[in-house]
């Protein structure tokens, strides 16, 4: 490689970068308000750590007796350490058009609210030491912190790995079910306004291989309340759908019935998986949902 | 307001533009409103949905009407609505003649003319009649024109300070021929009658219907003044007599140093059914002196404005100087009774006679002169010859001389008989004479002579033909005591006695002032005989115009003397104030606008014209009225559009900027009168209202935080100790800021100086003199006891010298041993802060103040020291944090206590001193002071 062609994916990388702090921060800052509240297995097991001492018991080996404790005192006592398993997590995140939405200047758009979410969730994950990656072929699961690197700059858009070929220039996303790992995590963050076909696909392509996870709904306040009268064209973000009217307030219930349908749906496809379905809204605190997602997370590991 | 009959339109022929609205209203009917485009990404659920009616696309009637409204405001507005004015008087196509008759009679209340002139004429332009404008008191040739060319002529147009005069008049009427026949006539008459009036309706009556406009309030004028005996009468005369009257007469004047004035004020109130008034004032001779005009107080009239010349003016009297020998004592100099006599009511000049008479005095008063060299009775005599007034007393050097016996005199009113005569001496037989009553003729008539008058000598008067004439005042036995001849436009007066008490005890009698005062300044009030003034050229110095404003004079001509007084006023003679002789030595007369107690009649109408007062209501233009409805209603409409739309919520922030924009808009007026309203009860902030109540002890605020803080808790320890030791209970101390705080409310300032304190701004420095010269004491501390003296040499120092300049401190001392500070509660010897440093300076003593044999004080009974100036930090001695404990450490170990407690002592004192000022000063004390202190 020429030092031209060096420097200058150097001096893109770095351009790139600059956006990547923020969310980063943002990420890791939401990622700690939540690991000082919740910790991790809490049991003995596979690990590093040291968890707890106990006294000898029949059956234990030998081996096993930590000398030096049991020295101080007349009883043997065994050391055991922290119960630790890699469960590898996958994510996928909406970057369709539909995403790009936020009703009010203060409010965040979803797929902002979304990738900080994920991003947040991998930070956790990468911490506890679980293997984290992309839904599809292109950021597979790995560990370290090196990986939330790699997957900001993945949401920042700046990585070498392509984002799906489709981003922001369709309305709606479709859920990534390839190349996901058997009996893994997987996390979807997607406003499933979509046609819901490609959905159940993914998730029964998930569920054969035993696969669990979450189906994270994220919307706009506006979507959920429909407050809008008068004549109105109503456009989607990419311009591809388009629905005219003339009494916007008519429609209202009609589509808040659509919607609670939709929802419904929803829930019935996660539950028929196994999966577990919430609805977050951006006007809601991000940490709530974040609280939410690891613990169902926890949750599906602790039965499992 | 009248009703709808009465509005017109400018342009009625837009009014047709209302025929259009229905077709408006088919054409919004027509169409729905826009649609708004909007982002949602959940359209997909939208998808199918249908309206469920239809209804909505129509935009409702109710928009549908205000917006009709809203165009037909539009359309009515820019047809011009007026209300009322047109059609009302003036009416048909015949020209417009408009009659004024512009003199100072109608300049009180000339605006209302000209705004109904203009109203008039702006009628007869809306209906494109021509019209002329005829000023009776400036003729110029009747021509009609376009009613918009004589509006502008009208508008210009200025009254002037005399009436028609007659013969110009009757060139009027002679012009009035080549007028059409038909005209309309409207006179604005001044309401006064003058010669000529009465033709020149007739004539305008054969020329159309005429209409007379005048004020209803009568016009008043200032007929003349009156001096008698010091006060000063105004007296005014009106046209009519129905209503009560009161005015005010002003007396204007200069000032002793020439600016202008008003000296006096007095009421002038016109009874019912009294066309004359009076308004008396009374004025010391030197302010009567300096009246330069008076004037109805807000009446601008040239017949309101009475102009005094040297009439009334303060004259200059020269009293000559008996050559004499030795020091006569002052009660025997003869010039004692004169000086005493005149000095009141006029300005003495004294000297010889080569000194005198380059000044040209008035009058020269010669006591007991007989011998008068050559070259001074030459100069004497021309300028007795030029208006002069010699007045000469007799006396042993005039009896005894030969002066006037042979000949005739041109100085001496008679010849004298040699010796005089003495009687009721002690070698005479008669026994002193009494004056004999004062003849009608005499310019002493009317005095009362007092018994006690006696004369035992006088000089006799030789018989002589004339002398029945000069004599003015005579004895009981029927010789003349005063003689007076006149001498070209002067006159010689001869008083047959001494000026002293030596002949007579007429000196010593309030006559001989009366008697002076007649002879020496009244001469001069009467109005000159119009005859006595022909031949003279009077040249305009200033002139009034008709609204009673003096302007100088500069294109006016001269004036001959006879017609000064008596012709009519006119473009040739102008009242003003005129001067003959060399400018400003000369004498000087006044011609106002009422001469020779002319009064005022009110014009009277004939039947047969329409009579109105001035008072017309202008057309009012409601266009502006029906465009701002408009307006209104198109912001309304902006606002329905919106809420229907949907939009009215989303939008609301640049609506409420736009509702905002134009409150302001329309309430910027009233605003502005809240916010001067708001200005003037502005309240001080709560702690200055507390000092109001209560007395608290003020520091001035230096900017620097750390600083200002221990001053306020030095303060604040000060008003403890206070608290605790005396009757003195200090509120809770107050930071004062000197450019914004009233100082007033504070007894005692602590002004703690920093190096880098910024200098008061001028309102600041003006408090602050303010404050020191009411009573205000400031404990200037400079806070470097440790390192400085007060020679300026720490920065804080050199500060306090740039702070001090502009202010009236007095010369200062070290505080002396003896000053009140060290005794007005503790007895103190020396005045430690947080530093045991260097003097404290005080106001200095007054040199007068003497120590007595045997007292240890000296007296020093006056007077607070405004300032106390010293650098020993005394705050932080007195600071305590808020439970009262000391915040800074004094010296060391008990040594510093004490000095803490000196330092407290201190500022006990210094508060007693300024709340009780220099009581413990008082000699009372002194002895229970003495035992105190041992002595």
């Amino acid at each position: 490689m020429s030092d031209v062609a060096t420097a200058t994916l150097r001096a893109a990388a770095e351009r790139e970068a600059a956006a990547l702090p923020p969310l980063l921060l943002r990420a890791e800052h939401l990622a700690n308000t939540v690991l000082l509240g919740t910790h991790g297995r809490r049991r003995a097991g596979l690990g590093d750590e040291f968890w707890q001492y106990r006294p000898y018991q029949q059956g234990d080996s030998r081996r096993m007796i930590d000398w030096r404790r049991s020295a101080r005192g007349d009883q043997q006592f065994v050391r055991q350490r922290e119960w630790q398993i890699a469960q590898t997590a996958t994510l996928w995140v909406d970057v369709a058009a539909s995403m790009r939405f936020s009703s009010q200047g203060a409010l965040p758009q979803k797929g902002d609210r979304a990738q900080l979410l994920a991003l947040a969730l991998a930070a956790l994950l990468l911490r506890g030491g679980e293997p984290v990656g992309l839904a599809g072929v292109h950021l597979p699961p790995r560990r370290g912190r090196a990986q939330l690197l790699r997957l900001a700059q993945h949401f920042a858009g700046g990585s070498a790995v392509p984002a799906t070929a489709d981003a922001g220039l369709t309305d709606y996303g479709l859920p990534e079910a390839r190349a996901m790992l058997p009996r893994a995590n997987a996390v979807f963050v997607a406003d499933f306004l979509g046609d819901t076909a490609p959905l159940e696909a993914a998730l029964a392509k998930a569920a054969e291989r035993g696969v669990r996870g979450v189906l994270f709904q994220v919307l706009d306040p506006a979507e959920e309340a429909f407050p809008y009268q008068g004549r109105v064209t109503f456009e989607s973000v990419a311009g591809a759908l388009r629905h005219e009217t003339r009494q916007a307030g008519g429609l209202r219930d009609r589509y808040l019935q659509r919607l609670a349908e939709r929802k419904d749906h929803l829930s019935h496809l996660a539950r028929a998986a196994g999966w577990q379905y919430h609805c977050h809204h951006t006007d809601q605190p991000a940490q709530a949902a974040l609280i939410w997602i690891w613990q169902a997370l926890g949750a599906d590991q602790g039965r499992g | 307001m009248g009703g709808l009959s009465q509005v017109s339109f400018v342009t009625p022929a837009l009014l047709w533009g209302l025929l259009l609205l229905p077709v408006l209203w088919l054409l919004l009917r027509a169409v729905p409103p826009a649609p708004v485009r909007r982002q949602f990404p959940a359209v997909i659920l939208l998808l199918g949905l249908r309206d469920e009616d239809s209804s909505a696309d129509r935009t409702p009637w109710w928009l549908l009407l205000l917006r009709l409204l809203a165009v037909a405001l539009v359309i009515v507005g820019f047809a011009g609505p007026r209300l009322g004015g047109v059609g009302s008087v003036t009416t048909g196509q015949t020209p417009l003649l408009l009659v004024m008759d512009a003199s100072w009679a109608g300049s009180a209340d000339w605006a209302d003319r000209q705004a109904l002139a203009d109203t008039l004429l702006q009628e007869a332009e809306a209906t494109g009649r021509p019209a002329a404008l005829m000023v009776l008191s400036e003729l110029k040739p009747v021509r009609f024109q376009p009613a918009a060319e004589v509006r502008g002529i009208a508008a210009a147009l200025v009254p002037h300070p005399w009436h028609p005069a007659p013969d110009e008049l009757r060139r009027a009427i002679a012009a009035l021929s080549n007028v059409p026949n038909r005209v309309e006539v409207a006179w604005i008459s001044d309401g006064i009658s003058y010669r000529g009036q009465d033709e020149l309706l007739s004539v305008l009556q054969q020329k159309g219907g005429v209409t007379v406009y005048q004020g209803e309030a009568p016009v008043v004028a200032l007929q003349g003044v009156d001096l008698t005996e010091g006060n000063v009468t105004v007296r005014a005369a009106r046209s009519a007599s129905d209503v009560m009257g009161a005015y005010r007469v002003q007396a204007h004047g200069r000032t002793p140093d020439g600016g202008a004035q008003v000296l006096a004020v007095a009421p002038l109130r016109f009874s019912l059914d009294e066309v004359s008034a009076e308004a008396s004032l009374q004025l010391p001779p030197e302010v009567r002196s300096r009246i330069t005009h008076f004037q109805i107080a807000g009446y601008g009239s040239a017949g309101a404005t009475w102009l005094v010349d040297d009439r009334v003016r303060r004259r200059e009297v020269a009293l000559i100087e008996p050559r004499s020998e030795g020091d006569i004592p002052r009660l025997l100099s003869p010039l004692h009774y004169l000086e005493q006599a005149l000095a009141p009511s006029v300005d003495l000049l004294q000297g010889t006679l080569t000194d005198m008479l380059p000044a040209s005095p008035d009058v020269v008063i010669l006591p007991d002169v007989a011998a008068i060299p050559a070259v001074e009775k030459a100069a004497l005599t021309s300028w007795v010859e030029k208006g002069g007034v010699l007045l000469r007393f007799a006396g042993p050097r005039l009896a005894g001389s030969d002066l006037a016996r042979l000949y005739d005199e041109p100085l001496m009113p008679v010849r004298l008989r040699a010796g005089g005569r003495q009687v009721g001496g002690a070698m005479s037989w008669g026994s002193p004479k009494a004056l004999a009553p004062f003849g009608p003729d005499s310019p002493f008539y009317g005095l009362r002579i007092p018994s006690d008058v006696e004369v035992r000598a006088q000089v006799l008067a030789q018989p002589d033909p004339d002398l029945a004439r000069r004599v003015i005042a005579n004895l009981s036995d029927g010789t003349p005591l005063i003689t007076r001849k006149a001498l070209g436009q002067g006159q010689v007066v001869l008083v047959h006695v001494s000026a002293d008490a030596e002949w007579s005890t007429l000196p010593l009698s309030g006559l001989f002032v009366q008697m002076l005062d007649r002879l020496a300044i009244s001469t001069a009030h009467r109005s000159p005989d119009p005859a006595a003034l022909a031949g003279t050229q009077w040249r305009p110095v200033q002139v009034l115009d008709g609204f009673g404003g003096r302007q100088p004079a500069s294109t006016q001509t001269a004036v001959a003397g006879e017609d000064l007084l008596t012709a009519p006023l006119g473009a040739g003679l102008q009242p003003g104030l005129y001067e003959t002789g060399s400018a400003g030595q000369g004498r000087q007369l006044a011609r106002n606008t009422l001469a020779g107690d002319q009064s005022l009649t009110p014009a009277v109408w004939p039947e047969g014209v329409r009579l109105q007062n001035l008072q017309r209501p202008a057309p009012q233009d409601l266009s502006g009225w029906a465009l701002a409805l408009a307006v209104f209603a198109l912001g309304l409409d902006v606002l329905a559009t919106l809420a229907l739309s949907g939009q009215l919520l989303s939008r609301i922030r640049p609506i409420a900027g736009v509702l905002v924009c134009g409150v302001a808009l329309f309430a910027a007026g009233e605003l502005r009168a809240q916010d001067a309203g708001e200005d003037t009860r502005t309240l001080p902030p709560p702690e200055f209202q507390r000092a109001a109540s209560q007395l608290l002890l003020g520091y001035v605020q230096t900017g620097d935080p750390a600083v200002d803080e221990m001053s306020a808790a030095g303060m604040r320890g000060l008003s403890r100790a206070l608290y605790a030791r005396t009757s003195v209970e200090p509120g809770a101390p107050v930071g004062v800021d000197l450019s914004r705080d009233d100082l007033a409310l504070f007894p005692f300032l602590y002004w703690p100086v920093t190096a880098d304190q910024p200098l008061p701004d001028t309102t600041g420095y003006e408090r602050l003199n303010r404050y020191l010269a009411s009573g205000g004491m400031i404990l200037f501390d400079t806070r470097d006891g440790d390192i400085a003296g007060l020679n300026g040499v720490s920065a804080a120092g050199r500060r306090l010298q740039q702070i001090a300049r502009p202010l009236a401190i007095p010369a200062l001392e070290p505080i002396p041993t003896d000053h009140v500070l060290t005794r007005s509660f503790y007895l103190l010897q020396d005045f430690p802060g947080r530093y045991r440093g260097r003097a404290t300076w005080v106001e200095a003593a007054p040199a007068s103040a003497e120590q007595i044999e045997g007292m240890p004080f000296r007296t020093r009974n006056d007077g607070v020291t405004p300032v106390v100036i010293g650098g020993n930090d005394w705050a932080a001695a007195w600071a305590v944090d808020d439970r009262g404990a000391p915040m800074v450490p004094i010296g060391r170990g008990f040594a510093g206590e004490r000095q803490r407690e000196l330092a407290l002592r201190f500022g006990v004192n210094l508060i007693l001193h300024v709340l009780s000022g220099n009581y413990k000063s008082d000699q009372v004390h002194v002895p229970a002071l003495l035992e105190r202190l041992g002595q």
